[in-house]
């Protein structure tokens, strides 16, 4: 797809995947082209969720978008509702055709935040930040809520 | 900084402040409270000043059909012509430093009209003589479309110009108590001046005020940490 930018930057030398190429509705300005970004599988925590896929997700974050570039979804959602009750939720909803494989899951995006169900813990993030310093510290963080 | 960024806001006009821009989003907000009240304020991911229902591809599209008036951006390394660098120092393959990356800073130092760079800490490891690498350029090509690109660059010492006939920052204004030796000293490339260059306007009283009630309150819906430490007086 076509990026407005970045043409005489470094990411000309340093992405050669980005191809620099002339507008084709406008010659004589050069226009840089990114490929699409597809990802195997995509983690997704949806606010609720029907039985058959379908999602209510936060209307202020990319879920919707990710889910649509991945060949493979997998949401966790707080709680399963009735359709009727997902549609009356505060959010964007994500019909079930994009979504591989659903599973109830609440608490499922802790430590980061679930909109109009839970804050963020912003202590145990910055625990998080604090033990990624290196592989010892980490190890030990992963060792305690891991597979602990 | 915040007072320095909000004389840039012109009332009207559509600004726009993105992620880890605490210093730009009281700014912003201090002259939506104060000279700009007609100002579209928006301010990523904050329940009052984020207007896009669709996530970030939405306000990325905005900004590339040039939308925005004014928008900041900030640089791990920023140099004399006004280049950012958002992603390596050193070998690229084994760097040296890492950034958190460019993100949209290699399109959105294009086409909003006026970019302020800014940058809390002001040291020669970070103003440097030239970026190792270039994540959004001062000066590009004539053959690209850049309708805007670096307007000023403000830190806790100064004010820089971009000077789009030099492709280079030119002392605008020195803060109040702060020496041409100083600014030498703790920039790591020779500062240019030019003829007019003064001294930066102190904050007021009645912006002080602002900043510490109304514009500290606002901002701690999205930047909670910050708008408990940063107004400690």
């Amino acid at each position: 797809m076509p990026v407005r930018g970045h043409v005489g930057s470094d990411y000309e030398r340093l992405r050669p995947e980005f191809r620099v190429i002339p507008n084709p509705w406008s010659p004589s300005e050069r226009i840089m082209l990114v490929p699409p970004i597809a990802p195997d599988v995509a983690l997704i925590h949806a606010i609720a969720a029907t039985a058959d896929g379908m999602l209510l997700l936060d209307h202020m974050e990319d879920d919707a978008l990710l889910a649509q570039a991945s060949r493979a979804v997998v949401a966790s959602t707080e709680r399963i509702v009735a359709p009727e009750e997902l549609r009356r939720g505060d959010g964007v909803i994500l019909q079930g055709i994009h979504v591989t494989a659903l599973v109830e899951a609440p608490g499922g995006a802790r430590p980061t935040f679930v909109r109009g169900v839970s804050p963020v813990d912003a202590d145990a993030i910055h625990e998080y930040v604090a033990a990624a310093v290196d592989d010892a510290t980490f190890k030990r963080y992963l060792d305690r809520y891991v597979y602990g | 900084m915040a007072c320095v960024i909000a004389r840039e806001v012109r009332d009207g006009e559509t600004v726009a402040v993105g992620t880890l821009a605490a210093i730009p989003a009281c700014g912003v907000l201090l002259a939506h409270f104060t000279h700009a009240p007609r100002t579209t304020v928006i301010i990523i991911n904050h329940p009052d000043y984020w207007p896009f229902g669709g996530g970030s591809k939405e306000f990325y599209d905005f900004a590339q059909r040039g939308k925005f008036d004014l928008f900041f951006l900030s640089g791990g390394e920023i140099d004399q012509h006004g280049n950012l660098n958002l992603i390596t120092v050193g070998d690229h393959e084994r760097p040296r430093v890492r950034f958190p990356g460019g993100a949209g800073a290699a399109m959105l130092y294009y086409m909003p009209r006026r970019v302020v760079v800014f940058r809390a800490d002001h040291s020669p490891r970070v103003f440097v003589e030239r970026v190792d690498t270039v994540t959004s350029p001062g000066a590009t090509p004539p053959d690209v479309v850049r309708p805007g690109g670096p307007w000023k660059v403000v830190t806790p010492l100064c004010v820089f110009r971009y000077d789009r006939q030099s492709a280079g920052l030119v002392v605008e204004s020195l803060h109040p108590g702060v020496s041409r030796e100083e600014l030498g000293r703790r920039t790591g490339f020779t500062p240019a001046y030019d003829g007019v260059t003064g001294v930066t306007p102190a904050p007021t009283h009645a912006e002080l005020e602002i900043l510490r009630t109304r514009v500290k309150d606002t901002v701690a819906r999205t930047y909670p940490r910050f708008a408990t430490t940063a107004f400690a007086h």
